[in-house]
């Protein structure tokens, strides 16, 4: 019965996933193709070009290959396991995604978890001192967060820790004029820092005021006021029935954020001078390089429905009662 | 029982502490901000990292110097070109044939000979891929020999020589899809590693033929402007280049190096009259101020170029007239006298503009002398530039509404509607595009004001078609003024050249970057790297 379960529910899913990933490359496709865009334009920037070299670039640059065609050639490409090359970089999409998205991945996983870490902790902590001065302080907090623009953040983060305090390097991935070989762990982990917090901070409010919102709901509940009637009470109280019950929507919630994770990183890797997919996709979407374009958003797609994927699965399969609750209310 | 709570938060507030002060290391371990033979540039405003990597056939190196690789000929620091790879020219009595020989010591970075197929194999590959460089006049390259170089074009072009400076040779033995990725040449430097997006490591080439650099290992950082400035001040690079909004900082053991350019900043004034013409795309042609050659004439004469360099550009950059001023081919007897608002009220009133309603523009039939100057928004020196113009206008009567726009707004407003426009190029090409009748397509840059004078195009046309640069430069001057009329403002006047404007660099108080060649768009700060040393202070 489980295993048929959860065959037809995967079955669902991968036909979901293709399926949407059709409309978002269509979608996409069809966004850069509306912009008024003129990526040869673009190429050439204020350069003076010649009739016939503007004619060669047109040519390079797909700009008078009819839109159809163009995706068709695309798609049937893709099919075939390629996805092209980018014009901008002039090496096959792959590649390009390769190099960069193991960056940003690194950046993201970790900003990830130190953002659900916190924010869980905090958000127990407000639950626990509903309306003490700790709860408003979290919660000022939690609202300033999100109010905050990420590259704004970004900067101050730079400014302060890396231009007055000196105690990171200015941006970048690796150590500046360092061999390859000669670049440590430590190196590599110091450049990580500053961006991952930035990163996190944002994270932190949304699972914050999900976790507090929560706590407060449980320890309000039945069971919980049956727990403090045999004596329970104070910290082993929360972290006995509180925490338990929290937990699992919180790292559901987490697993939903990916999205805004990717949002992020896009800004975050601009302001550090981040080489990670961010950067690439700016690029690719301000110059019409279709083909990487549409390979990151591929990506993405891939990426953000995984996050939401984990989401569903705990849902359904690790804890029903999330289910029955939904269905309740 | 609030005890493990306040503990819990005490130990949150403690890791985070120590996660923090844990690096806080404050020298980063790389050791080169001391060597007195590294160098750490910071380069992003202009002049980036090349996306598709340093290979010169997709245009690593096109106008300034690709450091991995050699080029054939150079410009030094007034233009004058200058044999590198090449030890001699000639050119055929058509003008089709150029034929080239080369040094025979020069040596790819893994020993071999660099030899004539591999500049021939270059040429040939450039034309072919659709880069950076326009070798649309080529029709091949031939090599006669291990030292010969033999160009056919398609027809005679002065300008060619302009290919053979900005295109740096690579092996054809080694060139595959990813030369970009790990370039190869026979430059002064070695390619070492490129960190995508970050930075790329060159070393000191010890078999080059020419003068070993003093800069045994140069590291290009790639950052936005702001983060450049910021990581100089911090001492993490010895050379940055910053926008302009920091020309007055003052940072310790660092000076502000302001470097003149040719890249000369301008209005344009579309000569034709606004007919009701409209573009493919609808939008107006001409216009009805701006095409009478008096409102043209006052401008340029009622300017006050100096005050325009003293005060927006806080004195960085230089006067300019004619677009072209510093360069060869540019005409010395077409820079006239400015800042005359006398004789530019003259030239309106006796071409009929005065001010009959008193509110201080002057009209003609009905029309009064008021047009909108766009600029691109994100440029904030064109912005002051056009302000300031305005203001001093206005004392001559014509009233201009300064507005920014996104450049895709300029693209189709820019056949009917002044725009302020950068120009450096160090390729006569583009006084070719600029003036010549026929090089107007709305669909692009090029000669927007529509201007059209057959005299000039003939010019023009002579000064493409010369065989070499030395005979094309006396047609480019004629083009200019050739006492009768032409391009600049004693002629017919379709451009208001303002200034030139300066690149700033911050740099170690004590390095020495000699004499920079001439700085084209983009400019060209490793143009003159041999030169560049230490000093002891």
């Amino acid at each position: 019965m489980r295993h048929e379960k959860l065959a037809v529910f995967s079955l669902k899913k991968i036909i979901k996933l293709i399926f949407l990933l059709v409309v978002v490359s269509i979608a996409s496709f069809w966004l850069v193709e509306q912009a008024p865009i003129d990526p040869v334009k673009i190429y050439i920037g204020a350069m003076s070009v010649t009739p016939e070299q503007k004619a060669i670039l047109e040519d390079y640059w797909g700009v008078n290959t009819p839109a159809r065609e163009k995706y068709l050639n695309w798609v049937g490409n893709i099919l075939k396991g390629d996805l092209g090359d980018s014009l901008i970089y002039r090496m096959p999409v792959s590649d390009v995604i390769k190099e960069r998205f193991t960056a940003s991945l690194v950046l993201m996983a970790s900003a990830w978890l130190l953002s659900g870490i916190i924010g869980f902790v905090l958000g127990i902590v407000a639950g626990m001192k509903n309306g003490t001065w700790v709860d408003k302080a979290i919660k000022t907090y939690c609202y300033i967060l999100l109010a905050t623009p990420t590259f704004w953040l970004a900067l101050v983060m730079l400014l302060v820790f890396s231009v007055y305090l000196g105690w990171f390097p200015i941006g970048l991935g690796v150590p500046i004029a360092v061999a390859a070989e000669d670049v440590t762990l430590l190196d590599r982990l110091k450049h990580l820092i500053l961006p991952t917090i930035t990163l996190s901070l944002l994270g932190v409010a949304a699972i914050a005021m999900f976790t507090r919102e929560k706590l407060i709901e449980v320890m309000s509940s039945d069971y919980v006021l049956f727990a403090k009637a045999r004596g329970e009470k104070g910290f082993g109280l929360v972290l006995r029935h509180g925490v338990r019950n929290v937990a699992l929507p919180a790292i559901t919630l987490q697993f939903l954020g990916f999205s805004e994770l990717f949002g992020g990183a896009v800004l975050v890797e601009q302001v550090f001078s981040y080489p990670g997919l961010g950067q690439a996709a700016v690029e690719a979407g301000i110059r019409s390089d279709v083909p990487l374009l549409l390979g990151i958003v591929l990506i993405s797609t891939v990426f953000v429905f995984i996050g939401n994927l984990i989401a569903d699965i705990i849902y359904r399969f690790v804890d029903p009662r999330i289910k029955q609750q939904e269905m309740r209310t | 029982m609030k005890k493990p709570l306040n503990f819990l938060l005490l130990i949150i507030l403690i890791l985070g502490l120590v996660s923090v002060s844990g690096c806080a290391d404050k020298t980063e371990k790389t050791g080169v901000y001391m060597a007195s033979d590294e160098l750490v540039i910071a380069m992003g405003t202009h002049g980036g990292e090349p996306e598709s990597g340093f290979d010169p056939i997709t245009g690593w190196g096109y106008n300034h110097e690709p450091l991995v690789q050699s080029t054939l000929f150079k410009r030094g620091s007034n233009a004058v070109v200058i044999n590198d790879l090449a030890t001699d020219h000639t050119i055929s009595e058509d003008g089709m044939i150029w034929t080239v020989t080369i040094r025979d010591d020069a040596k790819f970075h893994d020993g071999m000979p660099l030899k004539a197929g591999d500049v021939a194999f270059t040429f040939n590959k450039a034309a072919a891929s659709a880069g950076r460089v326009d070798l649309t006049m080529l029709e091949k390259a031939t090599a006669i020999g291990d030292n010969t170089v033999e160009f056919t074009l398609r027809n005679p072009q002065s300008t060619f020589i302009n290919k053979l400076i900005g295109v740096g040779i690579v092996p054809e033995y080694a060139y595959t899809g990813s030369y970009g990725q790990n370039p190869m040449g026979s430059g002064p430097y070695i390619f070492k590693q490129w960190n995508k997006g970050q930075q790329v490591i060159f070393e000191a080439n010890p078999d080059y033929y020419g003068q070993e650099p003093y800069f045994k290992k140069l590291t290009i950082v790639f950052m936005e402007e702001d983060t450049a400035f910021a990581a100089a001040k911090a001492g993490r690079v010895n050379i940055a280049e910053i926008p302009h909004t920091y020309a007055n900082q003052v940072v310790n053991g660092k000076r502000i190096v302001s470097l003149e350019t040719i890249e000369a900043c301008g209005i344009t004034l579309p000569t034709g009259p606004n007919t009701g013409e409209k573009t493919e795309d609808g939008y107006p042609v001409g216009n009805n101020v701006t095409s009478d050659i008096a409102i043209r004439k006052a401008l340029n004469i009622g300017i006050d170029r100096l005050s325009l360099v003293n005060g927006p550009l806080n004195g960085h950059g230089a006067v300019e007239f004619t677009g072209v001023d510093k360069l060869p081919w540019g005409n010395k007897e077409a820079i006239f006298e400015d800042g005359n608002i006398t004789e530019a009220k003259r030239i309106l009133r006796d071409a009929g503009w005065i001010d009959t309603d008193g509110d201080g523009i002057v009209e003609r039939n009905g029309v009064k002398a008021e047009f909108t100057l766009l600029y691109a928004s994100s440029a904030q020196d064109r912005q002051v530039l056009a302000v300031a113009v305005s203001e001093q206008a206005r004392e001559l009567g014509i009233k201009i509404k300064v507005e920014g726009a996104s450049w895709d707004k300029i693209q189709n407003m820019a056949i009917s509607t002044p725009v302020v426009f950068k120009y450096g190029d160090i390729d006569p090409t583009d006084v070719y595009l600029r003036y010549h009748s026929e090089s107007y397509d709305p669909s692009n840059w090029n000669n927007m004001i529509r201007y059209n004078n057959p005299v000039v195009d003939a010019y023009l046309q002579n000064a493409m078609t010369s065989p070499d640069e030395e005979t094309a430069v006396e047609y480019w001057q004629l083009a200019a003024w050739d006492g009768e009329t032409g391009y600049s403002e004693k002629g017919d006047a379709p451009w208001l050249w303002m200034a030139s404007i300066n690149y700033l660099y911050i740099v170690d108080e004590n390095l020495d970057i000699g004499t920079p060649v001439i700085q084209p768009h983009g400019g060209n700060i490793f143009g003159n790297i041999l030169e560049w040393k230490r000093t002891e202070n």
